[in-house]
């Protein structure tokens, strides 16, 4: 028999839960035309996986994670592609998709204890018994008295148990996808070093999909088991995470290149000049031939899809696909 | 001149909160060398900013003695605070919250350039500003922008003009490319270092990110609860750590190769 999580969920399933193909999201500027914000994302969320969307701000990241749970800011709408659930797969908000954010501090209410925030969340069937789930999810996440927080107001706990508090918040509702949009961000290194772990054992644990948003490539290289670097709406390149020992996209290439080095072995940063278009300034062509080293004629005139490498992932440039130059 | 430009001794700051004292420095020594870059390191609360902001007698409530190219700064009095605010100078975090956001980039330099009585005419101010945006690598064109007209490596360029334009030799920059994302922060990190190389800055530069340490300071020092815990030459102190607190930070700090090494090793990539 296969192992279990502590759903009773049967582990290792390389079925995915969600799978999104060719997602768009519009922004709508009252009396003119659509502005993609996002597009042609394909996106698969299998259990026990940790899938992670990284990019610069204001390439489409977090967006993509809100159009996944019906989280869209006023003006914009998923109005491209299609998201399929797997069976038996309870999707509605809060139950098959939870959510993690930056700011825990922002995200929990101050005027109410953690324990009732929790409870006001438990599926109705569970309210019952509902102390002694919530010390459960609280252990779950790696609290040791979880009375004591139970009975705590926000302020009264730190950056790192408030998120912990979260991760308890988002998995009482058992959901099989887990989205984390910039969860350590807000987060002292040591603290983060600490929730990281925590995501990846409860992924494990948990058996849950995981689908991480983060402009950290430190922070991908740690946790992640598949990635995709989105630029300007669009994702250039994904794969499994050792594609970021050796990247193809000259996007991808560059942004490890700007990181500066712990060894020190660099005197100089090689940055990509330029900055990333705003929305409604994308230019047309591929979105990043303005600042990348290898455009040549055929990048301003035609957009290039993602081809795929075999097993080794997908990227979108016309320089380093067949019969390319680099 | 010879010596350190900043000599820091037995520096305390401390925070009234009612009848509570809380010291937020708790007695903390450095000296910045001419030109050199010192580096600051600290999680949240070591009190790294504290530090930062009464080197530069922005504290009410300092004791202990800051000297500043032989004279002591929190014994200065009105016309040596202002020639002092000269030479040294803050960059912070915040690009945008830095900026006046109803005033043009040029106006914003031209301000701080009449405040200090160097220039006397209009034409005077707005010729100086465009000079320095060109110094920080930014078109003089750029005078005319409203800071929500610019991107975030600009408006930090700005605050680096703002901060340069008086004539400062030291500087001290708070976090100045963590609001920043990579690939232009590794613009800022260059220009940092050229005017360093080719103006003989002095900075003092606080921050978390190690790799970014290890680019830019000559020394560090690391920070917890307010002492110093470890110093030393940053390629020395940030390879081989001897505090078990500078362990750790390094060992928590996410890094792409190290990661993919120890998952490979481990077979979980």
């Amino acid at each position: 028999m296969k192992p279990a999580d502590s759903n009773g969920r049967v582990k290792g399933g390389a079925d995915a839960v969600l799978t999104a193909s060719g997602l768009g999201v519009g922004f709508f500027p009252e009396g003119k035309a659509r502005l993609e914000v996002v597009g042609e994302v394909d996106l698969c969320l299998r259990p026990g996986r940790t899938t992670a969307l990284v990019g610069e701000s204001g390439c489409g990241k977090s967006i993509t994670a809100a159009s996944l749970g019906g989280l869209l800011p006023r003006g914009m709408a998923l109005d491209r592609g299609e998201i399929r659930w797997a069976a038996g797969a309870e999707c509605r908000p809060g139950r098959g998709l939870a959510y993690v954010f930056q700011d825990p501090g922002e995200c929990l209410d101050p005027v109410f204890t953690i324990g009732s925030q929790i409870r006001e969340v438990l599926p109705k069937e569970e309210r019952g018994g509902a102390g002694e789930r919530m010390s459960a999810l609280l252990r779950t996440v790696g609290f040791e008295d979880p009375a004591r927080v139970l009975a705590s107001y926000p302020h009264q706990l730190s950056g790192g148990m408030q998120q912990r508090a979260m991760l308890a918040l988002a998995l009482a509702g058992r959901p099989r996808v887990l989205v984390a949009d910039e969860p350590t961000t807000a987060l002292d290194v040591t603290v983060q070093a600490k929730i990281l772990r925590l995501l990846a054992e409860l992924q494990r644990q948990e058996n849950l999909a995981v689908l991480l948003i983060t402009h950290n490539l430190g922070v991908v290289a740690e946790i992640a088991d598949e990635v995709h670097v989105m630029y300007a709406g669009r994702v250039v390149e994904s794969g499994p995470v050792e594609l970021l020992r050796n990247p193809r996209h000259p996007y991808v290439k560059g942004l490890l290149k700007a990181l500066p080095r712990l060894d020190g072995a660099d005197s100089r940063l090689e940055g990509i000049e330029g900055s990333v278009p705003p929305l409604g300034r994308r230019p047309a062509g591929c979105r990043f031939h303005p600042r990348c080293p290898l455009a040549r004629a055929v990048c301003q005139e035609r957009e290039p899809e993602m081809r795929r490498r075999g097993e080794e992932g997908a990227v979108a440039c016309w320089a380093c696909g067949e019969g390319g130059w680099a | 001149m010879s010596g350190p430009l900043m000599n820091v001794e037995d520096l305390r700051v401390a925070y009234r909160a009612g009848r509570r004292k809380v010291e937020a420095v708790k007695g903390v020594s450095f000296e910045v060398g001419r030109g050199k870059c010192l580096g600051v390191v600290g999680e949240s609360g070591s009190g790294k900013s504290s530090l930062a902001r009464a080197v530069l007698g922005l504290e009410a409530e300092v004791s202990g003695r800051v000297e500043f190219d032989g004279q002591d700064v929190l014994s200065l009095k009105r016309a040596g605070r202002l020639a002092f605010r000269r030479r040294a100078q803050m960059v912070f975090q915040d690009p945008i919250g830095s900026l006046n956001p109803r005033m043009k980039a040029g106006a914003a330099l031209a301000e701080v350039l009449r405040v200090h009585g160097l220039a006397k005419t209009r034409a005077e101010a707005a010729a100086q500003a465009a000079h320095w945006l060109e110094t920080v690598g930014m078109d003089a064109a750029y005078a005319g922008r409203f800071p929500h007209e610019l991107s975030g490596g600009q408006r930090q360029r700005v605050n680096l003009a703002r901060a340069l334009c008086v004539g400062a030799e030291f500087l001290v920059a708070d976090e100045p490319v963590s609001a920043l994302d990579v690939s232009v922060q590794a613009q800022i990190l260059n220009l940092l270092k050229s005017l360093q190389e080719n103006r003989g800055i002095t900075w003092m530069l606080i921050g978390h990110d190690l790799a970014v340490m290890r680019h830019m300071a000559d020394d560090v020092i690391v920070m917890k609860a307010g002492e110093v815990v470890e110093r030393g030459p940053a390629a020395d102190v940030l390879s081989r750590p001897a505090h078990p607190y500078t362990r750790e930070l390094l060992a928590s700090a996410p890094n792409v190769a190290r990661a993919l090494e120890r998952r490979s090793r481990r077979g979980t990539v």
